[in-house]
């Protein structure tokens, strides 16, 4: 009888074990690919920039400011190294890109052009794109240290070593994803 | 209900919701299987031979109600990338399934001048979100931000396939109350005698009322998973605001029957078929004041 209860109790303890195992797993795992994803939007975003400046430079002339913030911004989004820096620099970005477009209210003749008008939309749902998937990392970091921080998955991840993840801080600026006015 | 509830809440809540109405109806389905068992066998239990095959059966009939035949019905097409509206939905539901981690889904269009969507799909890997013409025109960006994620929504919480299989037991608890019911009308059952008159009588009460109670319940899991989609796309957008006011444009406008069956209207964001403004036992969905105050109180 007593080996039979001992039996149960310790398959019941590898199941409970293994199931929380794999949950820590994959829980991570999924931390880490949406991180994966804002930087690929990031990626995105930057690529987009020399076809913005290949496209307004004929126009915008006389604004040698806005388009060297863009261009600054864009070099230490390239430059970045930690996650932070590179949000920092997006934020910077989305700052210079407003003001370019601000800006490129007072040239009819760039406003009517097809492609600038392809370029700002797809800048703006990669922006909404970065905005999003920021705050999926978030929703997977909140996830993922409520379930080591939790009992019984704290046991658990005390023992695999895992330690809670940072979410990434948002600025008051950027919480609204910004409107490109058409 | 005035109460003030948490987004995350009111999600957690409706799932359980879904987990009792589920277990009441399997429960249903087992009611009728026994009461068909008790009396042509005189045992509960013999029936389920044919109670379980037959109920099989049925849930995988309505499973083959494929994603394609809903389409068809609907008269969709999908977007046309090379138009600048079109192209710019296309990119709302890639960003807001970014947002939820969803895979995403193919984008179709309703010429018809109704504001409404809909979403279907078994599982999230081929799935399509419908909008109408009338939507894209009518709605703001926010307002179509929120239409896309409680779309979106129902796809992440599976909720077609949870409809699927729901349909599948309410149609079967049909088929086996009618076969009951016609096994008395021909003086069906080989060993009538010996059995309490008053059990009979209420088996056969029982025949006639079940399928109209696994109807209901049909019915309430499909108000319940409304609610749900609404909080989760909620919790996509973090904008409650955007689909509250959708829905009140939606109120506002005047139906148009769209082309397609009745059986999807559980599908769309709001019934296009009715919009009476009464909650009742018999409505795919929830009141829309009910939605819109509980999507202001978030």
């Amino acid at each position: 009888m007593e080996t039979i209860l001992i039996a149960v109790a310790a398959v019941l303890f590898l199941v409970i074990s293994v199931y929380y195992y794999n949950k820590i797993v994959r829980l991570e795992n999924r931390i880490d690919n949406s991180w994966a994803q804002i930087d690929v939007q990031l990626k995105r975003r930057a690529d987009l920039i020399p076809n913005l400046m290949e496209a307004v430079k004929g126009y915008m002339k006389h604004e040698k400011t806005v388009l060297e913030n863009v261009t600054k911004a864009r070099s230490a989004l390239m430059s970045a190294k930690t996650p932070q820096e590179s949000i920092d620099a997006d934020n910077m970005l989305t700052g210079a890109l407003k003001s370019l477009f601000a800006v490129s209210e007072n040239y009819p003749d760039l406003k009517a052009s097809q492609n600038f008008l392809q370029l700002q939309d797809e800048l703006t749902t990669t922006e909404n794109k970065v905005a999003y998937s920021r705050q999926h990392f978030n929703d997977s970091v909140l996830l993922f240290n409520n379930t080591i921080e939790a009992i019984p998955g704290n046991l658990f991840a005390k023992l695999m070593g895992k330690k809670e993840r940072e979410m990434l801080k948002a600025e008051e600026a950027d919480r609204k994803v910004p409107k490109v006015s058409f | 209900m005035a109460k003030r509830l948490l987004l995350e809440d009111q999600i957690s809540r409706n799932k359980r919701n879904t987990v009792i109405i589920c277990a009441l109806m399997f429960i249903l389905l087992f009611g009728v299987i026994s009461v068909m068992g008790y009396i042509w066998f005189g045992e509960p239990l013999y029936a389920t031979v044919i109670g379980i095959p037959i109920a099989l059966v049925y849930i995988l009939m309505s499973y083959r109600f494929s994603v394609e035949a809903v389409i068809k019905a609907s008269g969709a097409r999908p977007v046309d990338l090379s138009v600048r509206q079109e192209k710019l939905l296309d990119n709302k539901v890639e960003e807001l399934c970014i947002a939820s981690g969803l895979p995403k889904p193919r984008v179709y269009i309703q010429d018809t001048q109704d504001i409404n969507a809909f979403a279907t799909g078994k599982k999230p890997e081929n799935s399509v979100v419908c909008v109408t013409m009338g939507a894209l025109e009518k709605l703001t960006g926010e307002e179509l931000e929120g239409v896309l994620a409680h779309e979106l929504a129902h796809i992440q919480n599976r909720d077609v396939l949870l409809a699927t299989v729901t349909i599948g037991v309410v149609g079967s608890i049909a088929l086996i109350s009618e076969i009951l019911l016609r096994s008395f009308l021909w003086g069906g059952g080989s060993s009538r005698e010996g059995k309490h008159i008053y059990l009979i009588l209420l088996g056969i009460l029982f025949a006639i009322l079940a399928p109209i109670f696994a109807h209901m319940t049909h019915l309430a899991i499909s108000r319940k998973r409304e609610y749900l989609a609404d909080a989760s796309g909620a919790h996509m957008t973090r904008n409650p605001g955007g689909l509250a006011s959708a829905l009140e444009k939606i109120q506002k406008s005047v139906p148009v029957k769209p082309k397609g069956s009745k059986t999807v209207a559980s599908l769309y964001i709001s019934n296009p078929f009715s919009r009476s403004k009464k909650s009742s036992f018999w409505s795919t969905h929830p009141p829309t004041d009910e939605r819109i105050e509980r999507l202001r109180n978030m």
